[in-house]
């Protein structure tokens, strides 16, 4: 049970705090409620090219990374299709400098030509580095779009393409600076040895004169239905195949969340799953087989990943997959599968209970969702899905007519 | 109106009154550090052989012997052994390395007993069964083809080379041969020599680590015939570094990585800690010299890092970065300037106590948490350090001078002595 105090400033700023006394330390984490998927399709990349920005000072606050690093901090971000979030963590006794930095960077930014060009050109080596560069880098760049006709999650985070990056001028970062960047726009949560009284009066000290803003409002068109299966071949110079199959999925709210959730931990989440048993122990086809969900707010992905063994058709391995998936929706999965999979549950909701910076992102995300409370309502959610449940669910979701297959075929014979 | 040009007040945390974990020994003298912290109720129980790549006769002999571990057992094969595990909800991590091997096991406080049973049944009676072991080579023989693709894999794998030789396990670079000559019985072999109580310690992390403690008296102590003896680590040979730059092709690769380096310290060496401070400086956070260079000042790259590590009997120093194949001469050329720049000139106060500060707080997180302090006491006790090794690194953060800064540099960061390696297109 995570406890924790909540408060609205007058401009909308959501203040989350929870106290733990274990850590001599504390977290900040602040959440914007702007992804890839607010992007124009045009101008890609954006919102995380603007995380980048964020690091780049601000009017009082010359180089952002001095303050932390005198205070005996570190800090991050990420950006994902849904959110931008950015976090640090120091001694809790220097708990302002961290309200004092955020405070200062959303109120009183400085976005330079300079600094933009600069971070133009790390983005584009980011994009290099982990997507061109990375054998199976490009992956995901192939998924989406076949994935997704409509709605924004058919772009990576990186960007559609590097010379959406590359469009990116003065004007246009401000635009998305005043669209996206303010205090009702922002959930704020502190997570470590702080007690919340003072994390409501030092948030009201740093972010209380900010203007309000205004929250995003979305408007996104929802993905039509599926309703037959798509395929794309292509051509790598990688050692071994790669096997990508995709399913619509609800929503992070929707109930099937936690069934699927599950599912795939009985299907994939350990040695002793069917996927290993089976696919890659019995059968050989594969030498690894996961399948895992997207894990996006808006409606998402089941997405199954293999690697194939070398020598193995790829169609011959689609169907091994396609039995593995017809016996989840005919054949209830067993009590000690079941028992196996709330074990393990139990155990990685613990491991991610444990790190302060941890609890204070997930008390965020909660918070987004609707009610930060409901990071405390998680364990009941996945301890009461039914045998049942997981039939009914995935029947629904392993159809062929809501699937979409990428074949990545090795073009050298490594044998 | 709130001062907003100020930096709020702020304290600098020290190391002081850390955790210092309890020594006891099972029968027979296993030791068994015990981290007493946090309120979860998980247990990190640690098993660290001497068992690492520099225990090696034959190449692959370490990391496949740990691998197999969870492979099979004289008692389940392996689907059935996974499955006894993966129902305790446990993780049991494997870790293969330089000078150490062993498992990490993070487990439910309450399935502890179960667990622990299942770690003596894994670590001192696996079978090494064939099907499994040819699974498992053919496993890495794909991730290590995929891995002659990464230009970042094979620039680090080529300084490696040429720091410590070929012929050393540190610095041997594995070949598609490696795997084809490598068998079962060689992992037995080494698992028989070196996997034993007498070669082990033990490190429990977690609310409650005494509750472990009978059951580890159960199945680790030692017995009368086999007592603990101090670790002995072989004496390596080391050829002398190569030096100049040595250029590998990976085709079609869009960019390049770049590497510079020297044969570093051990732990012991009395510049150690001040090496560590002033290679912070260099490349070790965010604000350092070369990120403000070649990432915030040139745009050359998404990062750039500088090593300075320790194994037993040496160390390495190592600047590495992946940039456009078109910045990879400049790059070098620029990572050389800065080195020049702090060997002939100090560092300002104000640099060097954002650096102390920077250092001070990595090693309030290092202690922060039982399970950190588990992983930041075994890089000690695996090299002979006493374990209140970072209060006297402490005195050095504080205390070391800008003059010593530069004397590092002069010493230890030689361009013409540099290996500089390049992995990327032609």
């Amino acid at each position: 049970m995570i406890e924790f105090q909540r408060h609205t400033l007058s401009n909308g700023l959501k203040v989350v705090a929870h106290y733990d006394r274990s850590t001599p330390m504390v977290t900040t984490n602040m959440l914007f409620n702007v992804g890839s998927k607010d992007e124009d399709p045009e101008a890609t990349g954006f919102a995380h090219l603007f995380e980048h920005l964020m690091f780049e000072g601000s009017r009082n606050v010359p180089v952002f990374e001095t303050p932390v690093l005198l205070a005996g901090g570190e800090n991050n971000a990420f950006t994902s299709n849904d959110i931008t979030n950015y976090f640090i963590t120091l001694p809790a006794e220097n708990i302002e400098t961290a309200l004092w930095l955020e405070a200062d960077r959303l109120g009183f930014p400085e976005l330079s030509g300079n600094k933009i060009i600069t971070q133009k050109s790390v983005v584009t080596e980011e994009y290099r580095q982990r997507y061109l560069n990375q054998p199976y880098g490009d992956l995901m760049l192939l998924l989406r779009p076949l994935a997704y006709k409509v709605h924004p999650y058919m772009w990576p985070t990186i960007g559609k393409d590097i010379s959406h990056i590359e469009k990116a001028d003065r004007q246009s970062v401000r635009d998305f600076f005043r669209k996206f960047y303010c205090p009702s726009n922002a959930i704020l949560v502190t997570a470590g040895s702080v007690k919340p009284d003072t994390v409501f009066s030092l948030a009201e000290k740093w972010f209380g004169d900010i203007p309000s803003g205004r929250s995003n409002k979305r408007n996104l068109p929802p993905e039509p239905l599926q309703s037959e299966r798509r395929e794309i071949t292509v051509q790598r110079t990688v050692p071994a195949s790669e096997l990508l199959m995709a399913f619509h999925t609800g929503s992070r709210m929707n109930r099937d969340f936690y069934v699927l959730d599950l599912l795939t931990d009985i299907l994939a989440g350990s040695d002793s799953g069917r996927f290993t048993k089976i696919l890659v122990r019995e059968k050989e086809l594969f030498s690894m087989a996961d399948i895992y969900l997207s894990g996006d707010i808006d409606p998402g992905l089941v997405i199954f990943s293999g690697r194939l063994k070398n020598g193995v058709d790829i169609k011959e391995a689609e169907k091994a997959v396609w039995e593995q998936l017809q016996m989840t929706f005919e054949v209830p999965v067993t009590s000690t599968e079941i028992e196996k999979a709330r074990n393990r549950y139990e155990f990685h909701h613990l491991m991610s209970v444990m790190q302060a910076g941890n609890k204070a992102f997930l008390l965020a995300f909660h918070e987004l969702l609707g009610d930060a409370q409901w990071i405390n309502e998680e364990t009941d959610k996945y301890m009461s899905v039914t045998p049942g449940e997981i039939m009914n669910c995935a029947k629904r979701t392993f159809k062929d007519s809501n699937c979409s297959v990428v074949y990545y075929l090795s073009e050298k014979n490594h044998r | 109106m709130i001062n907003r040009r100020e930096q709020p007040k702020i304290i600098i945390p020290t190391v002081g009154d850390t955790v210092v974990p309890e020594i006891l020994r099972l029968s027979g003298g296993v030791p068994v550090y015990l981290i007493r912290d946090g309120e979860a109720d998980l247990l990190r129980i640690e098993f660290v052989f001497n068992a690492g790549q520099a225990a090696e006769v034959k190449h692959l002999a370490a990391t496949t012997a740990n691998a197999m571990l969870t492979e099979g057992t004289e008692y389940h094969d392996a689907v059935a052994i996974n499955e006894l595990i993966d129902m305790t909800g446990a993780s049991f991590l494997h870790q293969a390395d330089k000078d150490t091997a062993g498992l990490i096991i993070t487990t439910l406080q309450r399935k502890a007993e179960e667990v622990l049973s299942l770690a003596e049944e894994v670590l001192f009676h696996p079978s090494f069964p064939e099907k499994e072991f040819r699974m498992l080579i053919e496993k890495r023989i794909q991730s290590f083809l995929t891995n002659r693709q990464k230009t970042s894999v094979v620039a680090r794998e080529e300084f490696y080379r040429a720091v410590f030789g070929n012929s050393n396990p540190y610095g041997r670079v594995t070949v598609l041969d490696d795997y084809k000559a490598i068998t079962p019985d060689d992992a037995r072999v080494f698992h028989n020599s070196y996997y034993r109580r007498s070669n082990m310690y033990i490190t429990v992390a977690g609310k409650d680590p005494d509750a472990a403690l009978p059951v580890l008296e159960k199945h680790f102590a030692c017995t009368v015939d086999e007592k603990w003896k101090p670790p002995l680590f072989p004496a390596l040979k080391f050829e002398a570094a190569s030096t100049g730059l040595i250029f590998t092709e990976v085709a079609n690769s869009v960019q390049s990585s770049v590497r510079m380096g020297w044969r570093g310290l051990t732990r012991h060496h009395p510049d150690f800690q001040a090496l560590q401070i002033a290679n912070a400086i260099l490349g070790g956070y965010f604000g350092s010299r070369l990120m403000r260079n070649i990432r915030e000042d040139k745009g050359f790259t998404y990062g750039i890092t500088s090593v300075a590590g320790a194994l037993h009997n040496t160390g390495y120093i190592t600047v590495f970065t992946d940039v456009a194949n078109q910045y990879r001469d400049q790059t070098l050329s620029e990572i050389k300037k800065e080195i020049a720049d702090l060997s002939v000139n100090e560092v300002s106060e104000e640099e060097l106590n954002i650096v102390r500060n920077h250092i001070m707080g990595e090693m309030a997180r290092m202690y922060d948490g039982p399970f950190s302090v588990a992983e930041t006491i075994k890089g000690l006790i695996d090299y002979g350090c006493e374990l209140d090794y970072y209060k006297k690194f402490e005195e050095t953060v504080k205390t070391i001078s800008p003059d010593k800064i530069k004397e590092i540099f002069s010493a230890y960061y030689k361009p013409e002595e540099a290996i500089e390696v390049i992995a990327g297109a032609k």
